[in-house]
């Protein structure tokens, strides 16, 4: 355990400490945040209206729209002159989320990175090897420098072709990989290509992230690849990886609550429900100082399980991604909101959106969006060469605004899909 | 060892303290820091049942919000004030045997000796000018006396308000070695400053108050790095900063 003094606090001492956090993040939320301030008086409550978690619940919910509206540094509650870090997320719309970090934020960040690792059993003797996609660019960047803080020996994400990355796995001898479910997977259909086999790797690690992990999909990848998997979950928005992680006894994600206040809500009615009821998970952070978020809505669907872990740890557990309560969908990890998608295919048709419709397929592991567009007449065009451009064009702007991957296709007579 | 929840404190209509929720764990040197008027020595005084308050204070799992404050010494909590509140007329010795007066008794009376020594163990200027009228001290020395005369009553816990004021840089140096000293020694210290810098030198971790509200917490390292934390220290509110931007 990194820090068993958190990691493993008594219920009473974490409820006092999340409880005075609470309170002074309050407080500076609402003293230095105008849209806090604006958001409470409007509810009727102060800083003070809180005085035990459980008037958590009486507090505004925050969206991701919230976000969009203050956008680019509206939602600060330092000035900028203390900001180190400024890193965006792909909204709901093309205006990015805009998330800031101070000095102790980033300090903070690599501490809850450092625990993610000790807890999937890497340490400072392990190579570890990233392979994520440019998509994932802050998922790239957290990994990295959770792993150097730590002080492995890090190879960090390159554009290689997957060849070359197994290459560099076998001949660095790499100890832990760093990837996505998906990923992993293609690996594995690489490997087999190449005629690699896992007996001239050293792997002994895969920390599988920014996707789901099914059952079955954990079993191949470990009895494939003849690794221990690790998970973790978190969202760009309250500092990415380190907000929860899986431990040794492979139940659920451990959640920092020691920084972060979980709750989980009935999405329809926004009622916080017990422990073990599965809903959406809203955060309040405690700690972060440039940044905080009261009650921030995360549009994952989880539970809350507040058993003892087998691992020592006592912080609460999520007991697994089970989907999301929007529309918004992964594409390997890549969160794409329709809307934002419609604005993107939208741009690169210039201005005309014929009907259409998408779905996440794969290949050979891969997670890849296929766009299906109607071949309507403002579209049309009797010559294939014209048709096959538009379709790159579309492929292009997706893959320059995303990250991602797509397959677009020209259909006549499409229905179109209701998402 | 010492939990608050939701603690306020008034003077009169004034309400000092809106709301204050921390903890000092045993052994622990925790500091508070904040500027001028943010309430700080009235958490101490609150902590001591010398301002009318409140809330919910825990002292070694009790409930300790109405008891007296001359009960809370017995208890265990000692305070060092402000501005030393020594008395004068009186010698250094004098002052210091006042400072075990809940202890009366033959087998009292050892144990007083033995406290007395362990006291001038500590602070050896304090051997030397037992006779000296306390009055009649340097800033520094007088500091020593009034946290030797707190730790006569063998305080668990240990408030001290202000320590360096109005001290020169050298004596606050020795005055931070001290509180480094006694936290060797297990003694768990609250320890207020309005010279920040000074006390996150000492402390592990930190509340920073604003206008009777905690406002930040940390480690004390954390806390030296914080932006926010330096204008505190200086005495500015940092609201100015955030509507100017």
């Amino acid at each position: 355990m990194r820090q068993p003094e958190f990691e493993a606090i008594s219920p009473e001492e974490l409820e006092l400490l999340q409880l005075e956090r609470l309170q002074s993040t309050l407080t500076r939320a609402y003293r230095q945040v105008k849209f806090y301030r604006r958001r409470l008086d409007e509810a009727g409550l102060t800083p003070e209206s809180v005085q035990a978690l459980a008037d958590v619940a009486r507090l505004p919910l925050t969206t991701r729209e919230d976000l969009s509206e203050h956008y680019p540094y509206g939602l600060f509650a330092v000035p900028l002159k203390d900001i180190v870090r400024i890193i965006s997320s792909p909204g709901t719309t093309d205006r990015p989320l805009v998330v800031g970090y101070a000095n102790q934020d980033v300090k903070l960040w690599l501490e809850l990175l450092a625990r993610l690792y000790t807890a999937a059993g890497v340490t400072s003797e392990d190579i570890v090897q990233l392979v994520i996609p440019p998509g994932l660019a802050n998922w790239r960047r957290d990994l990295m420098a959770g792993a150097e803080y730590l002080g492995a020996s890090v190879i960090p994400a390159a554009t290689l072709n997957f060849a070359k990355e197994l290459m560099v796995m076998r001949d660095y001898k790499t100890s832990v990989l760093v990837t996505t479910p998906p990923l992993a997977r293609h690996l594995i259909s690489v490997m087999d290509r190449m005629g690699l086999t896992p007996a001239e790797l050293s792997l002994r690690k895969a920390l599988l992230v920014a996707a789901p992990l099914p059952f079955a999909v954990r079993r191949e990848i470990e009895d494939t690849l003849r690794v221990d998997i690790a998970t973790a979950y978190g969202i760009t928005e309250v500092m990415g990886p380190g907000l929860a992680y899986g431990c040794a006894a492979s139940q659920g994600f451990h959640f920092s609550a020691d920084h972060f206040y979980p709750e989980i809500i009935d999405p329809a009615t926004g009622a916080v429900l017990p422990p073990g009821e599965e809903g959406e998970l809203v955060i309040t952070t405690l700690s972060t100082v440039a940044f905080p978020l009261l009650r921030f809505r995360s549009g994952d669907k989880t539970a809350l399980n507040q058993d003892p872990c087998s691992c020592g740890r006592t912080l609460p557990r999520l007991t697994g991604i089970l989907g999301r309560v929007d529309a918004i969908c992964s594409v390997g990890g890549i969160k794409v909101h329709p809307d934002h998608l419609r604005a993107l295919l939208r741009e690169a048709l210039g201005g005309h959106l014929p009907r259409h419709s998408w779905r996440v397929v794969e290949e050979e592991g891969l997670e890849v969006l296929e766009v299906n567009l109607a071949l309507e007449e403002a579209l049309f065009s009797d010559e294939v060469k014209a048709l096959e451009g538009l379709c790159q064009r579309v492929r292009r702007h997706l893959q320059d605004h995303l990250g991602l991957a797509s397959h677009i296709n020209l259909k006549e007579g499409l229905e179109e899909e209701k998402r | 060892m010492l939990k608050i929840r939701n603690l306020y404190a008034y003077y009169g209509s004034v309400t000092a303290l809106s709301g204050v929720t921390c903890h000092i764990k045993e052994g622990e040197i925790v500091a508070l820091i904040g500027a001028n008027g943010a309430g700080k020595t009235t958490l101490l005084n609150a902590i001591c049942g010398l301002v009318r308050k409140k809330g919910e204070v825990t002292f070694l799992d009790r409930e300790v919000s109405r008891v007296p404050a001359e009960r809370l010494v017995g208890l265990g909590i000692s305070q060092v004030p402000e501005g030393r509140q020594l008395f004068a007329p009186m010698t250094v010795r004098e002052n210091l045997e006042l400072g075990a007066y809940l202890r009366h008794g033959r087998q009292a009376k050892a144990d007083i000796a033995d406290d007395l020594e362990r006291v001038f163990h500590l602070f050896p200027k304090l051997k030397e000018r037992q006779g000296q009228l306390a009055g009649t001290m340097s800033g520094g020395e007088q500091q020593m006396l009034a946290i030797g005369r707190a730790l006569m009553a063998r305080p668990k816990l240990l408030l001290l308000d202000e320590p360096s004021l109005g001290l020169a840089p050298l004596v606050v140096e020795n005055i931070l070695a001290t509180i480094s000293r006694l936290k060797a020694e297990g003694m768990t210290i609250l320890l207020v400053e309005q010279n920040a810098r000074a006390a996150l030198k000492v402390a592990a971790r930190a509340y920073v108050l604003e206008t009777g509200r905690i406002i930040l917490s940390g480690s004390a390292r954390d806390l030296l790095a914080d932006r926010n934390v330096t204008r505190a220290y200086l005495g500015r509110d940092y609201k100015e900063f955030t509507e100017g931007r």
